[in-house]
Formats: structure tokens, C-alpha cells, sequence
């Protein structure tokens, strides 16, 4: 199997609102595949599609070779979903929901405990086998919740922002756990809205926007569609805003402030350098600092997107209940 | 064909669903004290008698333990996002709204014989075919479950489903003949009752008390309700595709 996802013009409809416009890709069995754009840009609502928790309006879908409507039992059976929010039994220990995932997924008696233990063990939760989920902390359900993905042995994994909301330890034992995934040969769909994350990740990145698939293509080519485009990265001393003045000068074509340093996206770094330079003298400035920069998957983003890449950073509601999508 | 795997995975939901919804001390207090509750409302300075009561009670308790927690229990996991694990795996929507009816089943078939292990010896009175008042309890506590995940199926929160829920089972216990008899009430009450599942439980299990079994209608309350559980189970499943997509 060339694909194990196969994705053609899906569209849907909340009502009026339309969360997804004819959408079509490919990810390639054994790619990690993400799915990248900013909170309601219809990521979360193509990945329930994908994975039967939401019918289509129009459009087709495959999954493992499997239509997502004539076949979703069978495609279920090589899925392994992981949700933004955690949907385990709080009233349940660790182990018994496990135990139970492994039961809907028909794992055979004999093998339940074993995986489960192995589990357990792996996400270093095996010592609060027997709490409550509802006394783990965000993390450790995450933890959690990926092991009653795993149970069952899936090919394909869908991960909805899987690393949303986690503290920086979290995060990089899930990346980690991600790359370990794919180099044992799953296939891997990811949405997120961290552009680095998919830089990091993904071996392919379809960028999403008001339910459209704006660019797709492997982070390194998305990034070449900015290299007309250069960066000039200056500090100022004293720091003050200089955006809009700096944005008036001539080659400079966008302006984009990044903690105490300002970044100019400029035609010709040569013909630039000379006015920031003057800029910073007729205004009595002192240059702390000057760096060309290479384009980022974030510069790639902005233009493709016309988005400030400030628009990925914030975070998303949590949003617990079944239904709509929320990416 | 039902698939022997989807029976399985039906148990193992009704199973999950029994441990976290149904089997908790402030339900089996409720499924135990409010038909008592009922009862003792409505006969205290009637002349009633207890015996021939204890049927109405039975079956009451099945409509609390299997019905009432029912009704709460899908909408509560539809807004817990937990159902999303269950329609994520591959186990079909009916395997699922049967493995819920099964949980509230067995919640409902213990208490409903609980409530007889009390109340008739502490009674007095005679159980004249005990296998036939506890096959009347089988097939009520399905037909109540499978009615709660049916009046449950459109809610997505449980204050959305609770009124609903509670006027229906209120209104059954008035009208199926658990406090007042059905052949008393005036023809239209009496055409509503023989629409409510609750009606036949109670004759049904009248009859294996006192012993004065008609087979016909024996049967007739048997087929009743299990075509209640048909229709509402098959009902439930409809509503729950059209709410879910």
C-alpha cells in the first residue's frame, strides 16, 4: 500500500459554516504528515472525518485502504486516535482503561495485561497503575492516552495537537515517542499549530487555512517559496518601535518584531543594510546588532498564509465535548 | 448475523458502563429508597395492601436502577467526550448503544431482586413462581434500559436530558397500574397505559406473584416488551447518527 491515507475534495458543513472546502492529499505509508494551521483553520475537524468521529458533508476518504464511510469499522481497526483532550474514563485507574481500550480493540485475552504492563512501564506510569485518571496531571494523561492508542498495534496514528498545553518535558518525550513511531514504520498524521514542531516532525506539511489546504510540500521546499525574500534581523539601542518607520524604508517589504529585535524581510540585503544603517544614525540610534537570516517554516507560513505567525502562538480553548472541531 | 465479537465488545461497554455509572452507592440508594418513597406517598391513609403492591414496587425499581441512570449515563459521556473513544474504535453504533442497554440491564436486575429479597419476606407475602417474577424483571430492566438510552439518544448534556426523562417515568407510575389499578382508570388513561412499557412489567409480574397466570397475557406482556426493547434500541441508534454527524 502506496498510501495509507487518501483524502479527496472532503468538505463539511456545520450548519452554514463551512469548517472544511474540498480538501485532497495523499500522506505516504511509513510519512509522518502534518497538518498545520492556526486554531479553526478546520485541522481537528479533517481529522475526525478521517477518523469516522464526524460524516462528511461531501467529498471520500480512505484510511489503511478502507473507506471512511462504506468500510470505517474496518478502517478503525488500524487506527490509533489520539485526542487534544484527554478522553479516558476519569473514574477509571490507568490500568482498566487500558485494559478496556484493548478490549474494544479485540486484543486477545491472553495479550491484554502483558501490553498493558508494557505500557504502563514505557510512559513511566506503571506505579499509578491503580489511580483514577482523574488525579493525573495534563501530562500524564496525555502519557495515557497515547498508550491506549498504542494497545492495539495500529499503522496509522492521528495525533490532534498532541503536544498542546504540556510543560517542555512532556513535549519532547511525545516528539521523541513520535519519531520512534514513525522509524518503526507507522505512518504518522499530526495536526498542530506549533510551526516548529512540524519543521522538527513532519517529512510533509500541508498548511490549512479557513478549511483550505493553502500550500503542501516538505518543510524544506516551503521554506525555498520565502528565499526571494531575505531577512535582516537589527537591535536597536535604545529599544523603541520602529516598526512602522522601518517598514516605509525602500526594499522592505514586511516588518515583523521578535522579542527585543525587529525582523526585515527585504529584496536585497546589500541595498538595505546602507539605510538601516543611516536609519539608525538620523535617529541617533546605536546598532546593537545585524543578522541576515535564513527563511524559516514560520517566514513560509506568513506568506503563504498572510497570517502573523503570532496568530499560531496562541493557544487554543480546550474543548472537551463531542462534535464540532475546534482546528 | 450478530457477529460473536460484537456481543463481546457489548459486554465489555455494559461492563465499563456498570463500574463507572451504575454500580455507586448514591444510585443503589436511589434505585432502593424512591419507589418506597412513591409508595409510601401515595398509600399512606389509603387502603391498601402490601402484597399486592410489592409487583408495582419491583418494577419501579427496575424503571429507577435501569431507567434513571440510563438516561444520564450517554449524555454524561457524550459531554465527558469519553463516547469519542467508543466511536473511534471499531465496534458499530448499535454494538454500542446495546453494550449501554446491557449495563443499565444488569444494574436494573440486581436491584429490582434486591428490593424482592427485602420486601417480600419482610411482607409476609407469598411469591407464587419466583422464576417467573424474576424472567418478568429480566425482560422489564432491558425494555427501561433500552428506553433510557432511547429518551437519552438527542442530549448531549445531562441538564438537557433530565426533564424529559423524569416527567416519562413519572408519569408511567402513575399510569401502568403500579399505585392505581389499570382497570380503574377512564378509557383513554387506560389506551395510554397499554403504550407504556412499565404496564406489562407490572401485570406481568402480578401474575407470578398471585399465581393467577393467564398464558396468553402472560405472553402478551412478554412480546410487549420485547418489542419495546427493539423499538427503542433500534430508535436510539437512529437518533444517535442523526445527533452525532
Amino acid at each position: 500500500m502506496d498510501n495509507a491515507i487518501e483524502v479527496s475534495n472532503l468538505t463539511k458543513y456545520y450548519g452554514k459554516l463551512l469548517a472544511v472546502d474540498h480538501v485532497s492529499f495523499e500522506v505516504k505509508s511509513g510519512e509522518v504528515f502534518g497538518f498545520l494551521g492556526p486554531n479553526g483553520a478546520g485541522k481537528t475537524t479533517t481529522l475526525r472525518m478521517l477518523t469516522g468521529l464526524t460524516k462528511p458533508t461531501s467529498g471520500a476518504a480512505a484510511v489503511a485502504g478502507f473507506d471512511i464511510l462504506r468500510e470505517s469499522t474496518t478502517a478503525k481497526e488500524h487506527i490509533g486516535l489520539v485526542p487534544e483532550v484527554s478522553n479516558l474514563y476519569d473514574e477509571m485507574s490507568a490500568w482498566d482503561n487500558l485494559i478496556f481500550a484493548a478490549q474494544l480493540y479485540g486484543v486477545p485475552k491472553k495479550e491484554r495485561e502483558k501490553r498493558t504492563k508494557e505500557s504502563l512501564e514505557l510512559f513511566g506510569l506503571y506505579e499509578r497503575r491503580r489511580d483514577h485518571v482523574g488525579n493525573f496531571s495534563k501530562g500524564m494523561k496525555r502519557r495515557l492516552t497515547i498508550a491506549a492508542a498504542l494497545i492495539h498495534k495500529p499503522a496509522i496514528f492521528f495525533l490532534d495537537e498532541p503536544t498542546t498545553g504540556l510543560d517542555v518535558q512532556s513535549s519532547r518525550m511525545i516528539r521523541n515517542l513520535i519519531k520512534e513511531l514513525n522509524e518503526g514504520g507507522a505512518t504518522i498524521f499530526l495536526t498542530t499549530h506549533y510551526i516548529e514542531e512540524a519543521d522538527q516532525l513532519c517529512q510533509r506539511v500541508a498548511i490549512i487555512n479557513q478549511g483550505k489546504i493553502v500550500a503542501l510540500d516538505n518543510p524544506e521546499k516551503l521554506k525555498a517559496t520565502v528565499e526571494e525574500h531575505r531577512i535582516i534581523e537589527v537591535s536597536f539601542s535604545p529599544a523603541q518601535e520602529f516598526t512602522s518607520q522601518l517598514k516605509e524604508l525602500r526594499f522592505v517589504s514586511h516588518v515583523s518584531r521578535v522579542g527585543d529585535k525587529l525582523r526585515l524581510y527585504v529584496e536585497d540585503v546589500s541595498e538595505v543594510v546602507p539605510i538601516i544603517i543611516d536609519f539608525a544614525r538620523k535617529k541617533r540610534l546605536k546598532v546593537v546588532s545585524i543578522n541576515t537570516l535564513k527563511p524559516s517554516l514560520e517566514d513560509a507560513f506568513a506568506k503563504i498564509t498572510g497570517l502573523s505567525p503570532e496568530v499560531m502562538a496562541t493557544e487554543k480553548e480546550p474543548v472537551k465535548k463531542e462534535g464540532g472541531g475546534s482546528g | 448475523m450478530v457477529k460473536t465479537k460484537s456481543i463481546i465488545q457489548a459486554v465489555h461497554i455494559a461492563k465499563k458502563d456498570a463500574k463507572v455509572y451504575f454500580f455507586k452507592w448514591p444510585n443503589v440508594t436511589f434505585g432502593l429508597f424512591l419507589p418506597a418513597i412513591i409508595y409510601l406517598a401515595f398509600s399512606v391513609g389509603r387502603p391498601t395492601e402490601i402484597s399486592s403492591t410489592i409487583p408495582g414496587l419491583v418494577a419501579m425499581a427496575a424503571l429507577f436502577g435501569a431507567g434513571a441512570i440510563q438516561s444520564i449515563a450517554l449524555p454524561l459521556e457524550r459531554a465527558k467526550g469519553t463516547f469519542d473513544r467508543l466511536l473511534a474504535a471499531p465496534v458499530s453504533l448499535t454494538t454500542i448503544i446495546v453494550g449501554k442497554a446491557l449495563g443499565g440491564f444488569f444494574f436494573g436486575v440486581v436491584l429490582s431482586l434486591a428490593y424482592s429479597l427485602i420486601v417480600i419476606p419482610l411482607s409476609g407475602a407469598t411469591l407464587t413462581y419466583p422464576l417467573l417474577f424474576a424472567f418478568g424483571i429480566i425482560l422489564s430492566s432491558f425494555a427501561f434500559s433500552a428506553l433510557g438510552a432511547c429518551i437519552s439518544a438527542p442530549f448531549r448534556d445531562i441538564p438537557e436530558a433530565m426533564p424529559p426523562a423524569t416527567l416519562l417515568r413519572v408519569s408511567m407510575v402513575f399510569l401502568s397500574g403500579v399505585l392505581i389499578p389499570v382497570a380503574t382508570m377512564p378509557n383513554v388513561l387506560q389506551l395510554i397505559a397499554y403504550l407504556l412499557p412499565l404496564t406489562y412489567a407490572v401485570d406481568m409480574m402480578q401474575q407470578a406473584m398471585t399465581g393467577q397466570i393467564v398464558s396468553q397475557l402472560f405472553l402478551l406482556d412478554s412480546a410487549a416488551l420485547i418489542l419495546f426493547s427493539v423499538f427503542f434500541l433500534t430508535a436510539a441508534v437512529l437518533i444517535l447518527k442523526r445527533t452525532i454527524h
